[in-house]
């Protein structure tokens, strides 16, 4: 248990900020879900050292030989692809990043040698793959008798699906979320990037934070088995006991509300320019009708809720030809003032510049030392006595390799050079 | 087996999703909640779809597991009472705008009890400009970015499905709660705020999409109608997604389809080769999954380990036997006839979730919980 929510670590030239500060994990994440639940764990100030294969890199880091595009191809230090890619460094910050070759008995025994320094470990290994490096529970367990162990997978480690692979884009349809999501008039459709990944990266997070609880309180360290399957399907669990109790598989909404319009997305004047806004109260209600002053309290077909939920289609028609006219900002300004659901529809690129989200934090400039100074998203809590503030960009590959052996288990350089030599560590493609 | 929450008292005053769903995940891992509705009922409640009996099926699950108090917080003895709920609690879980909660005089400098820790959820966080701005789930999709990427590119933006949004920033908030607990444990009296917005935790969750924006100099937009692949396609009964990521995916997924040429030509394995030359494979590929059934497809990519997708409604859900072998499904221990519920996210095999009970009515146990303090409903 530590004494403080900050934490110098003098050799590593890091500062740990958080209510985890004090804690260690030295994890096997890749991708999405596991490399960010991980980061969560880090912003949150635990010290978090990922390890990595070079013969088969974190995927997020994308293909070695890969191009590198956009702005960050002018930019002078960027120099190694899978360094800059941007899908890796946005869901690796606050890490340590060291390369040891897990196909090795050499590099086995070094990560061996690194569990009795974790308080957790977390993988998103295909649920074979721990069994084949000697490193599952009952072995870790056998090392460090209270380890964590948080395993990610896409169909858990029991059940007669345990074996099948998936990734964020095929949990969507198999957990349900697919058929759930997507236009009234349309097919079933996947996110416009892998959200199953987020959703099981979120609650592994909890559950790790309350394994390192329950382990403070009674010594017991425990295994953690998450299915990206199961995960998705509770985050929709109401339509799951809708059709318990009813029978009844739900339509695909768009941006429609079960109960409550209107409520939908508008394009406001311009290109690719649009508005979010719904009614719930009949307050709320009026304020729109008053702020458009197109007669609309004054319409029969829209008088109360239920009238307005039956006449769905017409209403969005009225809004749409109204809202056409409107500045998307100025307007969602005006209803918000007037205590309506409103916001503009952001894009990624205004998202990184939003006001609020910067005045409060969590977007904030990071700077990477190959790929520059960035404005990324950061750790969406806030705490008052334990404030999480250390915001540290994803880590290069192997980048701490040769301070974290000499730390934790005080290699010296000539050892780690023996190491880089036969390959079992180093720096980008393998020989 | 043990819980990780036992003994931990919580008090939700929620009028949300998000705020709900934080305090439901602290019941299932064992700590006493208590909902306080108003006597008209909690917001939840007037939430579709409804069964046939008229109650709210999101109600429902949201508030499972949690004994229910009715106080009218517009009266000023009722709001004593539940002050008085919150002091002597370990964890408070709001929902409310900073204003709303100062009003009442349940805002923290007010409860002015130092071993607390107080739970934010809402749509902007309880500081900034936006703190008092209104929102729910479409808006809290339209600030995070996550409207901008769902659904096509020759229609409007999309929202997620649901209440994404507050799912994930109660889970989220969950995570924060049980921090600031810890921490507590290790620094007695030691309590704190937690804050968590619905928006931010969206935008979190848009990181990669955010980064990628950023780094390209380029807002990514929606899915391209000639992206087929990027997401589920028609196949004989249904939708199929076939979303490859690695080299070796690719080839496998290639020959099952009898697209041998595609599956041998080294340059397909990269997915940055795939992606600039999508037009020259996506039809073949789509043409070739639509002789397909779902579960055909999912069975042959299995055996050759190969990541993929059927689309799977409620129903072919409730049969899939894996969940069960998993115990996904769970009755409520009081309720041993009752309804199956979906079960817990995951599983914490030392200290288990456990749905004790079923979800109260309004008020249920106003008695018995304010006996404990000795207030009046």
């Amino acid at each position: 248990m530590t004494d403080a929510s900050t934490i110098r670590n003098e050799a590593a030239g890091i500062t740990l900020t958080g209510p985890l500060a004090g804690t260690r994990g030295i994890v096997l994440t890749q991708a999405w879900a596991g490399s960010y639940c991980t980061a969560l764990l880090g912003m949150l100030g635990a010290d978090v050292i990922q390890v990595e294969v070079r013969k088969r890199p974190d995927s997020w880091r994308g293909d070695y030989a890969a191009p590198i595009g956009g702005r960050i191809k002018d930019v002078e230090t960027a120099v190694h692809p899978w360094n800059v890619n941007p899908l890796y460094n946005s869901v690796n910050l606050n890490k340590r990043c060291i390369t040891l070759d897990l196909g090795t008995p050499e590099g086995i025994e070094i990560y061996r040698r690194l569990v009795p320094y974790s308080d957790f470990i977390a993988e998103n290994f295909s649920p074979r793959v721990m069994g084949n490096f000697g490193l599952e529970y009952e072995a870790l367990k056998a090392i460090k008798p209270d380890i964590i162990l948080a395993s990610l997978s896409a169909y858990g480690h029991i059940g007669s699906w345990a074996n099948i692979p998936g990734i964020g884009g095929t949990i969507e349809p198999t957990s349900g979320q697919s058929a759930l999501l997507g236009y009234q008039d349309g097919p079933p459709m996947n996110s416009g990037q892998m959200y199953p990944d987020a959703v099981a990266a979120f609650n592994a997070f909890g559950a790790i934070i309350a394994a390192l609880r329950h382990r403070d309180l009674t010594g017991e360290g425990q295994y953690i088995d998450l299915s990206m399957q199961d995960a998705n399907l509770a985050m929709i669990g109401d339509s799951a006991l809708e059709y318990v109790l009813t029978g009844r598989q739900r339509a695909r909404l768009g941006n429609r509300h079960s109960t409550y319009a209107p409520h939908g997305i508008y394009a406001a004047t311009g290109t690719e320019r649009w508005i979010a806004l719904a009614t719930e109260t009949d307050a709320q209600w009026a304020a729109l009708c008053s702020i458009a002053g197109r007669g609309w309290a004054e319409d029969n077909r829209f008088v109360t809720n239920a009238d307005r939920k039956a006449n769905e289609d017409a209403l969005d028609a009225e809004i749409a030809a109204w809202t056409a006219t409107e500045d998307r900002d100025a307007l969602s300004a005006r209803l918000s003032a007037a205590g309506i659901y409103a916001a503009p529809v952001l894009d990624g690129l205004e998202v990184a510049d939003d006001p609020h989200l910067r005045a409060r934090g969590v977007v904030r400039e990071v700077k990477h030392p190959e790929a520059g100074t960035w404005a990324q998203a950061t750790i969406p809590l806030h705490f008052s006595r334990t404030p999480a503030t250390d915001v540290r960009a994803a880590p290069m590959q192997g980048e701490h390799t040769r301070q974290v052996l000499a730390e934790l288990l005080g290699m010296t350089d000539a050892e780690v050079d023996e190491l880089e030599r036969s390959g079992v560590s180093g720096m980008g493609p393998p020989d | 087996m043990a819980r990780v929450l036992e003994g931990v008292r919580v008090v939700d005053l929620s009028a949300s999703t998000g705020a709900a769903w934080c305090s439901r995940l602290l019941a299932d891992y064992g700590a006493d909640v208590v909902v306080v509705e108003p006597l008209g009922g909690h917001p939840l409640r007037a939430i579709g779809p409804f069964t046939d009996a008229g109650d709210s099926i999101p109600a429902a699950y949201l508030l499972a597991n949690k004994r229910s108090v009715t106080l009218d917080l517009d009266d000023a003895n009722a709001r004593a009472t539940a002050a008085a709920l919150c002091r002597r609690a370990d964890i408070v879980v709001s929902s409310h705008a900073p204003s709303r909660l100062a009003a009442w005089g349940l805002d923290y400098a007010t409860l002015a009890t130092p071993t607390l820790v107080m739970v934010h959820v809402t749509p902007h966080g309880m500081t900034g400009d936006l703190a008092e701005v209104p929102g729910n789930d479409l808006t809290d999709a339209a600030r995070s970015g996550w409207a901008s990427i769902n659904g096509s590119q020759e229609r409007e933006p999309l929202k997620p499905s649901g209440w994404q949004p507050s799912m994930c920033a109660g889970t989220v908030a969950y995570a924060g709660a049980v921090a600031a607990l810890r921490w507590r444990d290790g620094h007695p009296g030691e309590g704190q705020e937690v804050d968590v917005s619905e928006v931010e935790v969206m935008a979190a969750a848009f990181a990669p999409a955010l980064l990628r924006s950023v780094y390209a100099g380029k807002a990514q937009g929606r899915r391209d109608p000639t992206d087929h692949l990027a997401g589920p396609v028609p196949v004989q009964d249904g939708y199929f997604a076939l979303t490859i990521s690695r080299a070796h995916f690719w080839r496998d997924a290639m020959n099952l389809l009898g697209l041998p040429d595609l599956a041998e030509d080294p340059r397909w394995g990269a997915s940055f080769y795939r992606q600039a030359h999508k037009d020259e494979y996506v039809g073949r590929v789509t043409e070739a999954m639509s002789q397909w059934t779902k579960m055909d497809l999912f069975d042959e990519l299995a055996v050759r380990r190969v990541v993929a997708g059927p689309v799977l409604t409620m129903e072919e859900l409730r049969g899939v036997e894996h969940l069960r072998e998993r115990d996904f499904w769970r009755k409520p221990a009081d309720q041993p006839d009752g309804p199956e519920y979906p079960g817990p996210a995951l599983r914490m095999n030392g200290t288990p979730a456990s749905l004790d009970r079923r979800p109260p009515r309004p008020g249920e146990h106003t008695a018995e919980v304010l006996d404990t303090v000795g207030g009046a409903s």
